[in-house]
């Protein structure tokens, strides 16, 4: 994705969405197919829409629009893919071409856009969402629902009975050098709504390393998924600038570790960041990805049934699967929901912009974790969390934490 | 276009919610898997989803009363164009009518509507320890629907047959509404012409199929997987005769030539020695643990005797699924080779692939273009692949030319112009050649008897 006019816009799409034989593969998959199956609604459908778009055949009117933003961006079709069409990538891309056609995105993305953007905004916003409130947008941020957060001493209080695997573990034989320098990513999902969780975080890098804290910028995810491009290379610039020291860069927002990582490709054709792009995106780990090659053993293991909901950004995002689940054995009795990579629904802003089938997929996904009989449902990205915690609140059987609460 | 009053009927039978016809909903029922190009789309006027057998007969009804063209459609996996509305009208997709209506276990049979798709029907036959083999490479997506009506094949095909061997009987919609029912649970059945068997494979050009009984077998207990390997295809080929000769029938024998092979190594980043010309994947099955050992002990003796470079029989299902890994993969390991490939499906007489692979190769060199080949080789069902870049339009003459001249040469081995995929748009322009004057007529009879007023799919089979 190296240009940048409004026709090279097009061609990027076409790029990618000629590729796509129309195969069919990915009908099943798409779980946004699985609440509504029309064809416009799927993978396949998507990515014609997109085509016909860039080869003429289609105005860029208001329905392509929102057909391009009925994706989730969960790649569930993209991991199918005969062919690896980056629908993803190709819904981003026509979404750019319509900020850019006409004079920039939607406006509540705009709003969202420039509270992630503002540090001090950011900052101000942690935990009761007050800027967000006072702006206006709660409703429509991406974690505009403040979720009620079990802390990890409730946690384990509840569940450190007498069937507990005695205390703390002893400290973690880090493997990773003593030289490499970790540096923390903040995101702003955790950074507005579980700063509990991310304070555990910290407490468990600390027992590896020294952590590093940065006063980093938005990783610019929201901004490139809706259309505001050029704020995300600033973004993207700037956090490179920030982390220039570190050896190791680690976030336990999945979104966030997929989108710094995902990162250099954005600036592939600039010669300026080409290379220092390239070398700050190989940086980047995903939290539990960090942990096991660091050979980190969980505090404790702990007598409570969990289970774990995979995040889009993590396991398809970045290939970290097996991870976080080695962990959550050794810390609980782990058992797997079915359909664990099947994305909530939550995928930035999708749940604001179409609440009933954000709810339908996430009542998918509840009956799902029923089913397990788990009390806890973990998850290492915070709008997941979001979503987790809405399901947890609706079902009444279980409770959600983020991961690095039960680590 | 359709005028607002015949809408309103639609929505009437059907349900508001299930009639479409927003631009990019009529978009989105244009196309199918096949390479009839996007643009200019063709477009329904709209979009009937029915979910009962009623439903569908009185959306007949009114479109046969009013002379509105309906094109049936599955999941519009199909690749040859045959879910495309071309004139219009309605696109009546079945993919709603997901019931499996009845499950006869002592007759082993279950009656299912056509929008099941093949994958739910397997698995819910193997739930009960039965086997319903037909598998096109589709068939996690590919309604029943739609199988029959192109009567679609599979890997499993020379050991169980395709899907008409399946059908035991058909509910159907006549093209002005009326309702029949073909065949039954009955294994002998001779009142009457066959119509069952008449409807398999008539890519909805004479009714509508909503529901059929369909005929299970036991599932074998135990598979296993082989990978030979040879430095000539005439070797591959001998061996697959031989075994088929002697009594070992493989539940499914897929091969590859060397383009493919290549493909796939490079693909996969693997190393294959150059000098195979050709690869075939084996299945076998049985019963017993002894059976399956003495076919895998046969196969590796008979390939022995023609020359084979390397045997490997999988020792647990973790191998087998890499190698069938392989096959799977070859598809887009070849689609990554051009810009563009056009797949093409002919199938001709078993002892003919040799002959039919080495008149693809002259085709290839005349025309310069590559052609990977790989097909069931059990069954003679070859899928060719034209490797090219249609951007180029000097290119895409050749290519044309190329496509021709593969047809032909099925023809001249005693071969047909699809195996599986069916006619639909994309060869109607030779099935001529194939069937005769004669023999085209004999069609068009069939369908004016059914069809009339030539509302349903048409443009299909023939100009
Ligand atoms: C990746 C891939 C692999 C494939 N592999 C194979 C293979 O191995 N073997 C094989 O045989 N095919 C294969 N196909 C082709 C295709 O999947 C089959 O033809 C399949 O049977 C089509 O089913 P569908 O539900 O998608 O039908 P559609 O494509 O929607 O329709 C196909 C035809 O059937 C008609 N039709 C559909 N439903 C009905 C109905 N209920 N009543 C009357 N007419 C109807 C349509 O009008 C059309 O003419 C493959 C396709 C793809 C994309
Ligand atoms: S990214 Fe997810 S939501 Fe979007 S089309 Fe693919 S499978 Fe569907
Ligand atoms: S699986 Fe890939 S090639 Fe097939 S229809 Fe979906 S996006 Fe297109």
């Amino acid at each position: 994705m190296k240009s940048t006019g409004k026709r090279d816009r097009l061609q990027d799409v076409h790029d990618i969405v000629s590729q796509c034989d129309r195969c069919g593969t990915c009908l099943p998959v798409c779980p946004l197919f699985g609440v509504k199956d029309v064809e416009a609604a799927s993978a396949r459908g998507k990515n014609n829409i997109a085509r016909a778009l860039a080869q003429g055949g289609l105005d860029a009117t208001p329905d392509v629009l929102a057909a391009v933003n009925f994706c989730l961006l969960c790649r569930a079709c993209v991991d199918t893919c005969p062919s690896k069409v980056k629908t993803d990538e190709a819904m981003m891309a026509v979404r750019q071409y319509f900020a850019d056609a006409t004079g920039g995105a939607g406006i509540k993305y705009k709003a969202l856009g420039s509270v992630l953007k503002n540090r001090t905004m950011v900052k101000l916003a942690s935990g009761a969402l007050k800027v967000m409130k006072r702006v206006g947008i709660n409703r429509l941020a991406p974690y505009g629902m403040a979720p009620s957060e079990f802390t990890r001493e409730e946690y384990l209080a509840r569940f450190a009975g007498p069937a507990a695997l005695g205390a703390a573990a002893p400290a973690s034989p880090a493997t990773l050098s003593d030289n490499t320098k970790v540096a923390y990513f903040y995101g702003c999902g955790m950074k507005m709504m579980f700063p509990e969780a991310a304070k555990q975080t910290v407490a468990i890098l600390s027992t590896l390393t020294e952590p590093k804290l940065v006063d980093n910028v938005c990783c610019g995810l929201p901004h490139l998924a809706h259309g505001q491009k050029e704020d995300f290379l600033a973004l993207a610039k700037e956090n490179i600038r920030l982390y220039a020291e570190a050896d190791v860069v680690v976030s336990e927002c999945a979104s966030c570790s997929s989108m710094l990582k995902h990162t250099a490709q954005y600036l592939a054709g600039d010669p300026e960041w080409a290379d220092r792009a390239n070398a700050f995106s190989r940086k980047v780990m995903g939290f539990t990805e960090y942990l096991v090659k660091a050979g980190y053993k969980p505090r404790q293991k702990v007598d409570a049934t969990i289970t774990f909901h995979e995040p889009c950004h993590l396991g398809r995002g970045q290939g970290i699967k097996k991870q976080p689940r080695e962990l959550l054995q050794a810390a609980s009795n782990y058992v797997e929901m079915p359909g664990a990579d099947t994305c909530c629904g939550g995928a930035g802003t999708f749940h604001m912009d179409y609440p009933e089938i954000a709810g339908v997929v996430l009542d998918k996904k509840r009956q799902n974790i029923e089913k397990t009989g788990a009390a806890i449902v973990v998850t290492e990205c915070p709008v997941c969390l979001v979503q987790m915690a809405k399901a947890a609140e609706k079902s009444g059987k279980f409770r959600a934490m983020h991961i690095s609460q039960v680590l | 276009m359709l005028n607002k009053e015949i809408k309103e009927k639609l929505r009437a039978i059907v349900g508001t919610e299930h009639v479409l016809d927003a631009n990019l909903d009529r978009f989105g029922y244009s196309y199918d898997s096949s390479f009839v190009p996007l643009l200019p789309a063709n477009k329904p006027d709209v979009v009937v989803r029915p979910r009962t057998t009623a439903e569908v007969a009185a959306v007949m009804a009114l479109a046969n009363e009013h002379s509105i063209p309906v094109t049936p459609r599955g999941a519009a996996s199909g690749r040859t164009g045959g879910s495309i509305p071309l004139a219009g009208g309605i696109s009546l997709a079945l993919d709603r009518m997901t019931s499996i209506v009845e499950f006869d276990e002592k007759n082993m049979m279950v009656t299912v509507e056509a929008g099941v798709r093949t994958i739910d029907l397997y698995n819910f036959g193997a739930e009960r320890g039965l086997f319903y083999p037909p598998d096109p490479a589709s068939w996690k997506f590919s309604t029943i629907g739609g199988n029959i009506a192109e009567n679609a094949g599979g890997m499993r095909a020379v050991k169980y047959g395709v899907t008409t061997n399946y059908v035991m009987g058909l509910e159907v919609v006549l093209a002005d509404g009326t309702v029949i029912h073909t065949g039954g649970k009955a294994i002998k059945n001779v009142t009457g012409y066959d119509l069952t068997s008449l409807f398999t494979g008539s890519e909805g050009t004479l009714g509508v199929i909503t529901k059929a009984i369909l005929r299970l077998i036991p599932m074998p207990k135990l598979r296993n997987t082989l990978q030979l390997m040879f430095p000539s295809l005439d070797d591959a080929c001998n061996t697959i005769h031989k075994m088929l000769q002697s009594g070992v029938i493989p539940a499914a024998a897929e091969l590859m030539d060397k383009t493919c092979i290549q493909a796939v190594a490079r693909h996969r980043k693997m190393d294959i020695d150059p000098a195979i010309e050709a690869c075939v994947v084996i299945e076998i099955d049985a019963d017993d643990t002894e059976a399956l050992a003495k076919q895998s002990k046969q196969i590796e003796e008979i390939a022995k005797s023609f020359y084979v470079v390397e045997v490997r029989i999988a020792a647990s299902p973790q191998e087998a699924e890499d190698i069938w890994a392989i096959r799977r993969g070859l598809s887009s390991a070849v689609g990554a080779m051009a810009p563009n490939r056009l797949g093409e499906d002919i199938s001709v007489p078993r002892d003919a692939f040799p002959e039919i692979v080495r008149r693809i190769r002259g085709i290839s060199e005349k025309y310069r273009l590559p052609i990977a080949v790989y097909g069931h080789a059990g069954d003679g069902n070859i899928h060719p692949s034209v490797l090219c870049d249609l951007s180029n339009e000097e290119e895409a003459a050749r290519v044309h030319q190329a496509v021709d001249e593969i047809f032909a040469a099925a023809l001249a081995v005693g071969g047909t112009l699809s195996g599986e995929h069916g006619i639909g748009i994309t060869k109607r322009d030779y099935i001529v050649s194939a069937l005769g004057e004669g023999g085209v007529r004999t069609l068009k009879a069939i369908k004016q008897a059914l069809d009339p007023k030539g509302i349903l799919n048409p443009g299909k089979i023939w100009n």
